[in-house]
């Protein structure tokens, strides 16, 4: 007994070394995975599951979903190392300022232009044509103070302002160009003091009068639930955000038929799609790859399209 | 009583995600349990022998231990890239102590004159260290791996910021949302019942394991 263990132990142990790219149980072999990136927010997860599921319904590929990246940044360096194969969902303003480092372009056709010519150049990627939504910062208040101060756009809050807690996402404030910094010099009021939270927060903390206005995302359907107004942009300060996938022109060449999965996907989620996406996994505490399932067996997979 | 209702509702809708995250949870921990005890009790017993050894392992081991686990995780990511394996590898890293201590102590508190007996009954070096010591210290050395595995479940949650998924994913989802205290739990409630019972049943093993138990296993 004693003589069968040694070799057997020494066996497994090795067996176990050499499979450390790929520990039996954790992930498929690397070769037909592709793996999609995504942030922490419930809409590009979502998104993410649906790319999953149309790439394991139109090809042989497996896909695998890597959740909670820390931002659009991590994303990009983990899509250009090969952590990632695919972006779920990028925001053209966020990437022209972020991975590009460029100055904001405020006209929505021009960013993307921009995005598309810079990533096949720079990064050798493609970017896609936008999703059909754009998923914006937008400066929300609550609903019934809104109306009692009249407030419809951002300079009317001008004269509460000193007074006001604003609560914003933590990679907002020093974002360069569009960070707190700007904001206050291009409407020329600042705010009592500002408070950088996980973005999840913000709504909440609002509603909960933690807060008198949060910077939120436009497409959160956590602003209808709550009765929260968005304020209008009047300076025109917010780049546009409109949403694509991204994917490695390597990746491409060697299957080529996930160009056509996620083309399938391009002009298909508008807004209202996306807030609905939204409202279920942020209200109805559904799990998005259970949301995105049963989008695309409602959608049929777009097969005819 | 909302959030209960919520929180059935929520394992009855996503079931099959949840069993998935538990598995996929539990296989990361254990595997850093399995390399660290793989590597780490060769050292416990090396460093048993080489008492001169002895202060510098165990400092290096101690000042690992200090690291606090997102930093670990973040300069680990830096080299590895995003992934299961750079989160097995910290768990790796963090179960080295609690191993490589116990299984240090577990030799050297055997009786010297055990030792001695052995030597006078013409063992080598090789049969005392596997008929006398090892046999005799194998519940602390138990111990040991308890205590990683407990502390490796514990970890294993943050792995989801390097995308190595696991039960964080649930919990990070779970402070995403507003609402989200059903989902923290749903996530943090399988979480420590994990721990818990891993407690529990290496527990068990040691005290089965322990020299004073060894004639009821025979």
């Amino acid at each position: 007994m004693k003589t069968l263990m040694k070799p057997l132990l020494l066996c497994m142990m090795t067996v176990l070394m050499l499979s450390g790219c790929a520990l039996p149980g954790l992930s498929g072999s690397s070769e037909n995975t592709v793996k999609i990136g995504t942030v922490t927010t419930s809409e590009t997860q979502t998104i993410g599951y649906i790319q999953k599921y149309m790439i394991e319904h139109y090809t042989d590929l497996n896909a695998e979903v890597i959740t909670n990246l820390g931002s659009s940044v991590v994303m990009n360096k983990a899509n250009i190392n090969g952590d990632i194969d695919i972006s779920a969902v990028r925001y053209t303003g966020t990437d022209i300022s972020g991975a590009l480092g460029l100055d904001l372009i405020k006209d929505p056709k021009e960013a993307l232009e921009i995005v598309q010519r810079e990533f096949k150049k720079q990064f050798n990627q493609k970017w896609y044509d936008s999703y059909g939504f754009a998923n914006t910062y937008a400066v929300a208040v609550r609903g019934e103070e809104a109306k009692s101060k009249n407030l419809n756009k951002i300079s009317d809050l001008k004269p509460y302002a000193p007074k006001y807690k604003f609560g914003v996402d933590n990679s907002w404030i020093n974002r360069e160009g569009v960070g707190y910094e700007p904001f206050t010099k291009t409407f020329g009021f600042k705010f009592d003091s500002v408070f950088p939270m996980q973005i999840g927060l913000v709504y909440t903390a609002l509603a909960n009068k933690k807060m008198d206005a949060v910077l939120a995302y436009s497409t959160d359907a956590r602003l209808k639930l709550y009765n929260l107004k968005l304020l209008d942009d009047d300076k025109h300060f917010f780049p546009p955000y409109d949403a694509s996938p991204v994917i490695g022109y390597d990746l491409l060449k060697k299957h080529p038929e996930l160009d056509k999965v996620l083309q399938k996907l391009v002009g298909k989620i508008d807004s209202d799609t996306v807030l609905d996406l939204n409202y279920q996994a942020d209200v109805e505490s559904k799990e998005p790859s259970t949301i995105a399932k049963e989008f695309v067996e409602k959608h049929n997979y777009f097969e005819n399209e | 009583m909302d959030i209960l209702t919520k929180l059935m509702n929520y394992y009855s809708q996503n079931a099959a995600y949840v069993w998935a995250e538990i598995y996929r949870h539990f296989l990361m921990s254990a595997y850093g349990v399995l390399f660290a005890a793989i590597i780490g009790i060769p050292i416990g017993i090396l460093i048993a022998k080489y008492s001169r050894l002895s202060p510098w392992v165990m400092s290096l081991v101690n000042v690992i231990q200090t690291i606090p686990a997102l930093a670990m995780l973040a300069v680990l990511m830096l080299v590895m890239g995003l992934g299961t394996n750079t989160l097995v590898l910290s768990l790796f890293l963090y179960s080295l102590l609690p191993i490589v201590k116990n299984t240090y102590t577990g030799i050297t508190e055997v009786d010297r004159t055990l030792l001695e007996a052995g030597h006078a009954m013409g063992m080598t070096r090789m049969q005392v260290l596997k008929m006398v010591e090892l046999p005799l210290s194998l519940s602390v050395i138990m111990a040991g791996l308890r205590t990683a595995l407990v502390i490796a479940i514990g970890i294993a949650t943050i792995g989801t910021f390097i995308g190595a998924g696991g039960l964080g994913d649930i919990i990070v989802r779970g402070t995403n949302i507003s609402n989200g205290t059903a989902i923290i739990l749903a996530g943090a409630i399988p979480t420590a019942l994990m721990a818990v019972l891993a407690d529990f049943l290496m527990g068990w093993l040691e005290r089965a394991l322990s020299p004073a138990n060894h004639k009821h296993l025979r």
